[in-house]
């Protein structure tokens, strides 16, 4: 069947939700009520080499804002670093799940090609950020270093045991959720640091920033993870937690937990346009319910190397340039004036991977531990639109009635997928099948579709369809490889040397 | 005859390893997504038997049961080595069957074949891997497989090897996570219910071909293994650091069967004739 000639591209912003958390938690220095529900990091990591950044959307009073994440080492100022917001939207508008359209082609002849992309360029702007340090030494809590950086007042803390961490923190003005205490002691004999951050008043008000900007640090440590259960501590329900990770080498999975490609590439009703935000969430909710509420979800996966130059396919909005990579903290590319169709402004080997990860405390008992791959193989949430071919149609032969055949069969499948994938009630969505009946009826009014011999060459016709390349290397591996064991053992035969039992 | 046929194959143990990964193997196609990979499968047991085939045609030995050993390797293969290319998953079984016949000391093969496999097609192409994430954490299907596999176990009598990897690994996992950590029990049982450590423990360090032959030999070869994995998985984050570790351990197998000697473990045993049932 003709298709693919013209589509447009619909990105998907999932993140307009209420309160966005880092992978630690909030210690709400007030009574203000505070959960985390969705959280955002990009992970990048070449060899030990790990920069964090941890995005914050927090809606309440900014002196209420704190919050404390453990760190495997204690970070140098010039590792802290805060940077600009636009860089999470930028990766959430290039790697989001995506909406795809295509429109049959006349089904007797013809063709035509046009493309249209939604394009979307970000501001940006750079960080600053001023140091400072203090001593103390009390309740078997060291502050190992302080720092102003940008709007916030950084700590980093180790201690002897929880209960004294705890004190400190409370003693304070940090509160802290009544189980942390039973949290903060694993890191602690871990021998990680506490990262503790709030804003600073002053710095903050001198700043034009409306949001706090996230934090951005960086460390070198073989261990590779996201405190998850922290967060954990105050939160209500399961969270959803997207991962930005970007690698030399190739995909990041998870090694403690399953991690499983979201579904995707299949067809799906055409009037899900404008009920396609509701569609993915309950799509990402059969697939989580489906793996037993303990996978990570690839949910875009694609090789950004300068040397690759199809950087997405088909593309939400432009892939990052070198300068957005830099601010995400990629370190290991070097920028390069190249101008050409498809060229990147950067010179390195370089992977993207998203993750989505739904936890609770009762599905997640540990970290996300996780581990660099030379898995490079793409991956997108991708859901295709495969609009009918509204004109006229009039073929001599039976083509156009095996295209409106075609095309009813096509739009149960569709409907189908609804059910399978996201759950929902196919039989309200009846008249879009049946709506080819009209069609059917004008180019077959005698209802020839309906003899014996129409039926088996409609049959033979689809099963040839459906073998695809992949069928047929299939079959010829297996034949090539039975045909060679035949060859061999014929060979062993005539050189007598089979012993039969 | 029916029944002299079933006494054949209750007889040689490696009928149920066969039958014992296929699970394993069908298990993920069917609940854990591995569909994707059929043609790997495919490829791996197609090229793992034509080489065993040559190999045979090759050394002029070349008997009824030849197929058997291929066909365990490369399922075992199928269900631990993930692969970016059709090319790497070609290498991957020619290493693992080329090594028995290649690497051998004294008449038995080095290295157990998919761990060779494993380790070999990874450090020459960096582009194969192990994910020890990729059995999800169904606590009960892990349980019955591990059942399963201790079936297995009576039957090559290796029955030591597991229990030894489990006491030790699992007994210093326990002690960092919940005695020294302070986690909860979840998070140690989490970190020890991987399908990987299964499968090695299971599987691997029971080959009788490839781990040392007395029992004492093999409790202190495997307590030695155990305790080098634990240090690089809980110090240094490398978690698929046991298959690494059997790796570079098998080499000293030799020395200790020098050591502690015992009889050759043969696969259908002579001196116990096919029971016979009326």
């Amino acid at each position: 069947m003709l298709k693919t000639t013209y589509f447009l591209v619909l990105a998907l912003l999932l993140n307009t939700q209420s309160a966005n958390a880092f992978c630690g938690f909030y210690v709400a220095k007030a009574d203000t009520k505070l959960f985390n529900e969705k959280s955002e990091v990009i992970l990048t990591r070449d060899g030990f080499e790990t920069v964090l950044t941890m995005s914050n959307d927090f809606k309440g009073d900014v002196k209420d804002f704190a919050m404390v994440i453990p760190v495997p080492t204690v970070l140098s100022r010039n590792n802290i670093k805060v940077v600009d917001r636009y860089i999470f939207d930028r990766l959430n508008g290039y790697s989001g799940p995506r909406l795809v359209e295509y429109y049959d082609e006349h089904p007797c002849h013809r063709y035509d090609y046009r493309m249209m992309e939604k394009m979307s360029i970000p501001s940006m702007e750079v960080m600053e950020g001023t140091s400072g340090s203090m001593e103390f030494d009390d309740y078997q809590v060291t502050i190992e270093a302080s720092y102003t950086v940008g709007e916030y007042d950084i700590l980093l803390l180790s201690a002897e045991e929880s209960l004294g961490l705890k004190r400190w923190l409370t003693d304070n003005g940090y509160q802290i959720p009544e189980k942390a205490e039973a949290i903060l002691e694993p890191y602690l004999k871990s021998d990680m640091k506490f990262f503790v951050a709030k804003v600073n008043l002053e710095e903050y008000s001198q700043s034009d920033y409306q949001n706090l900007r996230p934090i951005q640090i960086r460390y070198n440590h073989p261990r590779f993870m996201l405190p998850i259960r922290l967060g954990m501590a105050n939160a209500r329900g399961s969270q959803d937690l997207i991962v930005y990770a970007m690698t030399p080498k190739g995909r990041v999975e998870a090694t403690n937990y399953q991690t499983v490609d979201i579904p995707s590439n299949f067809n799906v009703p055409t009037f899900i346009t404008d009920q396609f935000s509701s569609f993915y969430k309950d799509l990402f909710a059969k697939a989580y319910r489906r793996n037993g509420r303990n996978a990570v979800f690839v949910e875009y996966a694609w090789d950004l190397s300068s040397s690759n130059y199809t950087k997405c396919d088909p593309c939400a909005t432009t892939p990052p340039a070198y300068s957005e990579l830099i601010d995400a903290g990629v370190h290991w590319i070097d920028f390069q004036d190249v101008s050409g169709w498809g060229a990147a402004d950067y010179d390195g080997n370089l992977f993207f991977t998203r993750l989505h990860v739904r936890y609770d405390e009762l599905h997640f008992p540990s970290d996300l531990e996780f581990q660099v791959t030379p898995n490079k193989k793409s991956h997108q949430g991708r859901y295709v639109m495969q609009h009918m071919y509204e004109g006229k149609i009039n073929c001599e032969g039976d083509a156009d009635l095996h295209y409106y055949l075609d095309v009813k069969d096509r739009r149960e499948e569709e409907l189908d997928n609804l059910v399978y994938y996201a759950g929902w009630d196919k039989h309200k969505y009846r008249s879009y099948v049946s709506s080819i009946e009209t069609h059917l009826d004008r180019v077959d009014p005698e209802k020839k579709r309906n003899t014996l011999v129409f039926q088996i060459k409609r049959f033979f016709r689809k099963i040839f369809m459906a073998l695809t390349p992949l069928h047929y290397q299939y079959l010829g591996i297996v034949l090539f490889g039975i045909a060679s064991l035949f060859f061999m053992r014929n060979v062993a035969r005539n050189r007598q040397i089979v012993r039969v039992q | 005859m029916n029944s002299n046929r079933l006494g054949l194959f209750m007889q040689d143990a490696r009928h149920y390893q066969m039958t014992y990964l296929a699970i394993f193997l069908l298990t993920g196609i069917l609940f854990l997504d591995w569909h994707n990979n059929l043609l790997d499968y495919a490829v791996l047991i197609i090229t793992a038997l034509c080489i065993q085939s040559a190999g045979m045609i090759a050394v002029n030995k070349y008997h009824g049961g030849w197929w058997k050993s291929a066909l365990i390797t490369s399922l075992g293969l199928c269900l631990l080595c993930k692969t970016g290319s059709l090319q790497t998953t070609l290498l991957a079984a020619i290493l693992a069957i080329g090594s028995k016949f290649l690497i051998r000391f004294r008449g038995k093969h080095l290295f157990n074949p998919v761990n060779f496999g494993l380790v070999a097609t990874g450090l020459i192409t960096q582009d194969s891997w192990v994910s020890p994430g990729q059995w999800g954490s169904h606590l009960i299907l892990l349980l019955v497989l591990g059942a399963l596999g201790f079936i297995v176990l009576a039957k090559v009598q290796r029955w030591d090897a597991p229990l030894t990897f489990f006491i030790v690994f699992g007994g210093l996992m326990y002690a960092n996570v919940v005695w020294f950590k302070g986690w909860e029990f979840g998070v140690f049982l989490h970190s020890i219910t991987s399908g990987t450590l299964v499968l090695f423990a299971f599987y691997m360090i029971t080959d009788p071909m490839t781990t040392p032959r007395h029992r004492l030999g093999r409790v202190l070869w495997i307590s030695l293994m155990s305790i080098i994995s634990f240090v690089l998985v809980t110090q240094f984050y490398f978690y698929s650091a046991p298959i690494w570790v059997l790796f570079f351990m098998s080499p000293l197998v030799p020395i200790i069967d020098k050591i502690w000697m015992s009889p050759e473990y043969e696969w259908v045993s002579e001196k116990n004739p096919i029971i016979q049932s009326i």
